[in-house]
């Protein structure tokens, strides 16, 4: 995206934002023409089609491809030392999806194994700033809810999911509250009064619930406890998973995991595995920088693929408007859609408005690369973007800090004082739209897997609203939880091995691929790890 | 902005960054493998990135989020790694009663809550400037509104718990009071509403003929 930039310094750009009226240019093209030619999802090079593998034939980002069809981490040589262990349920990666499974598979009575790569809770759920969706109120039901997700993903999710997503919402915010997360009420009332309702891009009615502007981290905090204080739940933290295990039959039977601070290989064999890793932004594709914590590396689908599910909309995610673009350290973290919402205004280099702030992100998102594109855009340190423009949304509503304290906060971090200076703004790679085939218990085409999160697709179609994500971990999280403790195979009769990633490596040669990739890559590559020379594993010729 | 590099030590290892970077882009720029103490990466919500930090000629040594902090020329760094005391005790919170027993509920869980000598050695510990200490005691004293209060931006980083002598794990003291606060009072009438209206079938999602179910 910053081959070569062309804009309007920095400096001039200001002046110009200073003394202009706002006014709004007139070329925006039509929704189609603008996504078509400036989405990132629609660009020469940002899909191609899979040569091999469940989805053959299907669209895929071509960065995702590389890693989905690679060579895998180890060979069955390295696994002659490893460790076994046995559970229920192995439930992978542990943020919000995965502490909702593992938390309703113990209650379905299994017991659990969760590998977190990072620790549990370091995630993208610990991030979410905005809320989650849930058809509450008196003006709002569960057809509403319904009717705007399918809508906002452009009629390409599946029906059946989103029906049952959007019907567990308020049992899920009950079983959050059982579990003691807090939620702000309407204002001025008691613990017994209305829960506050956000509005959402997209909607029809406000339905967001939240809790300050830090929701993921009041969910996050108390998933998290719930999960310690479960004695039936052995966390390993520092464990990533790196293969699945798979039996004769082609079952899910576990999966390698590696741990960090020995050293060393594990197979946790299980009767089933829950597989919530979240979603891609570390990958920074075509470039762009991310809101999404170190960890979100793709690392599901790759495993997922090799094993042999089946994918869906692979070539499809969402970019967030305001993500920071200056200074250059801060890049991509998140500036909430509630700036928007509040009525902040978008400014290109020359003090004109040229969208409707309150659109669709994908829209508003593609109309501020247009900008940068056409050299409109404000450069600054290498970095281009546009204005949000806070200086006059804070002198019209001076409080208006104290509702959204998370911009005061990331303001002061870019060394802005918004009250003055706008923020530079550009897009970010936000989330993971398309994923992994699922059906209503979180089951993937292959038996024994089960999915649920961000790592999974279907639920939001091409496009997520805000607050659906939320809801997405919780609601299938439970579910994939709950289903995967009552199915698979008595744990005697559990043995796994990775003939799964042979099939496909002889899919490969057949089709003449070859691929240097090593992959799942675990950490972003600026995490300089390579998990052969960390384990001291010798490299065998195959 | 200068560009010129400043000079820092973090976990052992010399580093090189730019004055702009905070202390987690320093290391990630660094030589070696990252796999831990970084999560969120800036946001300041995950707490995995707790270290210790020592500025250059400063004897004091104190705690701090890398991913908040910026690089000062000659600073130490070392990270602290996560960890779960063994001497923790188990709550269930679904199994906890109707809540006339909360002081002995958190008796029965945190029994060194009590043992408090107010040393402000939390406080000292917590890098977003929370009054822990008085949350403490404010949960001691069954003021479990207050407490939450107290706690709310807490991001879990167990600094506190690190640096408490008598092992009382305040963070998590805070957040026993913030979830039995929620669970116990929490009961919105919107919400009990719906389910109702959901539980006997009232309102459902109708499409293309199908019902959900
Ligand atoms: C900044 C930000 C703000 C957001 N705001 C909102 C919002 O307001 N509302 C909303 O609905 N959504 C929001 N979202 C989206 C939402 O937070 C996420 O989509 C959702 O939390 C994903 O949950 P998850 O459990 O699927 O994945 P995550 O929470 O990302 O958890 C995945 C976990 O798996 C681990 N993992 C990855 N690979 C492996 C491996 N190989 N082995 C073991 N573990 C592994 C990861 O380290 C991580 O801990 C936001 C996202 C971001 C980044
Ligand atoms: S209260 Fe404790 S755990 Fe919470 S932020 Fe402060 S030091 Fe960290
Ligand atoms: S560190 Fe422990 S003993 Fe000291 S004031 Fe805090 S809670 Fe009390
Ligand atoms: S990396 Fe999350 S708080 Fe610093």
């Amino acid at each position: 995206m910053s081959e070569h930039i062309t804009g309007i310094d920095y400096q001039t750009a200001l002046a110009n934002l200073r003394s202009s009226d706002l006014t709004m240019r007139e070329d925006l093209p039509p929704q189609d023409e603008l996504l078509r030619r400036f989405h990132p999802d629609y660009q020469d090079g940002a899909r191609i089609k899979l040569p091999i593998g469940p989805n053959a034939g299907d669209y895929c980002h071509p960065e995702l491809a590389k890693l989905l069809i690679s060579q895998p981490l180890i060979n069955d040589y390295d696994l002659s030392g490893a460790e076994h262990l046995n559970t229920d349920v192995l439930v992978i990666g542990g943020g919000g999806a995965g502490a909702a499974a593992a938390l309703s598979a113990t209650e379905a009575g299994a017991r659990v194994i969760m590998a977190n790569k990072l620790r549990i809770g370091d995630s993208n759920t610990v991030m979410a700033e905005g809320g989650i969706q849930a058809a509450i109120g008196a003006d709002d039901s569960l057809q509403q809810h319904f009717e705007d997700t399918f809508k906002g993903g452009h009629h390409a999710a599946n029906k059946h999911l989103v029906a049952q997503m959007v019907t567990d919402a308020p049992a899920a915010i009950r079983w959050l509250i059982g579990l003691g997360m807090t939620f702000d009420l309407a204002k001025g009332e008691n613990n017994n009064g209305h829960l506050s309702r956000k509005r959402a891009g997209g909607t029809t009615v406000p339905r967001i619930l939240s809790y300050r502007d830090f929701t993921g981290l009041e969910m996050m905090r108390v998933l998290r406890e719930a999960v310690e204080l479960d004695e039936n739940i052995t966390q390993l933290n520092r464990h990533p998973a790196i293969e699945l295990l798979s039996d004769e039959h082609g079952r899910c039977v576990g999966a390698i995991l590696y741990d960090l601070e020995k050293r060393r290989l594990i197979l946790v064999h299980a009767k089933s595995v829950v597989l919530a890793t979240g979603g891609s932004g570390r990958l920074h594709l075509q470039g762009f920088a991310t809101s999404n914590h170190y960890g979100a590396t793709a690392d599901g689908l790759v495993m997922a693929y090799r094993i042999g599910a089946k994918l869906k909309d692979m070539d499809s995610f969402q970019y967030h408007p305001t993500g920071v673009a200056h200074p250059p350290h801060l890049a991509g973290a998140l500036i909430s859609e509630a700036v928007r919402s509040a009525g902040t205004k978008l400014v290109n280099g020359l003090g004109e408005r040229f969208v409707d702030e309150l659109l669709p992100r994908d829209v508003v998102a593609a109309a501020i690369l247009r900008e940068c594109r056409e050299g409109r855009g404000v450069v600054w340190d290498g970095q281009v973007g546009v204005f949000l423009d806070t200086p006059r949304l804070i002198a019209g509503d001076p409080d208006v800090l104290n509702r959204l304290v998370t911009l005061g906060h990331i303001a002061h971090k870019c060394g802005v004082n918004p009250a003055e200076e706008p923020v530079m703004i550009h897009p970010t790679l936000h989330y993971q739209n398309g994923g992994i085939e699922i059906d209503g218990n979180g089951e993937s085409c292959v038996e024994g897997l089960y999915c649920a999160g961000e790592v999974t697709g279907g639920i939001h179609g091409r496009n997520r609203l805000m607050g659906n994500a939320l809801l997405d971990i919780i609601s299938f999280g439970r579910r994939a939880g709950a289903a995967a403790a009552t199915s698979g195979l008595p744990l005697k009769k559990v043995r796994g091995g990775v003939g799964h990633v042979h099939n496909l490596q002889r899919e490969m040669t057949r089709a003449g691929l070859v691929s240097e990739v090593k992959a799942p890559v675990l950490y972003p590559n600026y995490g300089k790890f390579d998990l052969r020379e960390h384990a001291g594993l010798q490299e065998q010729q195959s | 902005m200068s560009n010129s590099l400043l000079t820092l030590t973090i976990n052992g290892h010399e580093v090189h960054a730019s004055p702009d970077a905070s202390i987690i882009q320093a290391y990630a720029h660094a030589d070696n493998a990252i796999t831990a103490n970084v999560g969120c990466m800036g946001q300041g919500v995950c707490g995995s990135c707790r270290c210790m930090i020592r500025k250059e000629g400063e004897r004091e040594v104190r705690t701090a989020l890398a991913c908040e902090t910026k690089v000062e020329q000659g600073m130490q760094v070392s990270f602290i790694d996560y960890f779960i005391p063994e001497h923790i005790q188990y709550y269930d919170i679904t199994a906890i009663g109707d809540g006339w027993n909360w002081l002995e509920d958190t008796q029965k869980a945190f029994p060194e809550a009590e043992h408090c000598r107010h040393c402000g050695g939390c406080n000292r510990a917590c890098p977003k400037g929370l009054e822990v200490e008085n949350g403490v005691a404010q949960v001691v004293a069954g003021d479990f509104g207050a407490a939450a209060d107290t706690f709310d931006q807490c991001v879990m980083c167990n600094l506190c718990t690190l640096s408490c002598p008598e092992h009382i794990r305040p963070n998590h003291l805070g957040l026993f009071a913030r979830r039995m606060k929620a669970a116990r009072t929490l009961r919105p009438v919107d919400l009990m509403r719906r389910l109702r209206e959901i539980d006997s079938g009232k309102m459902k999602v109708e499409f293309d003929g199908e019902l959900a179910s």
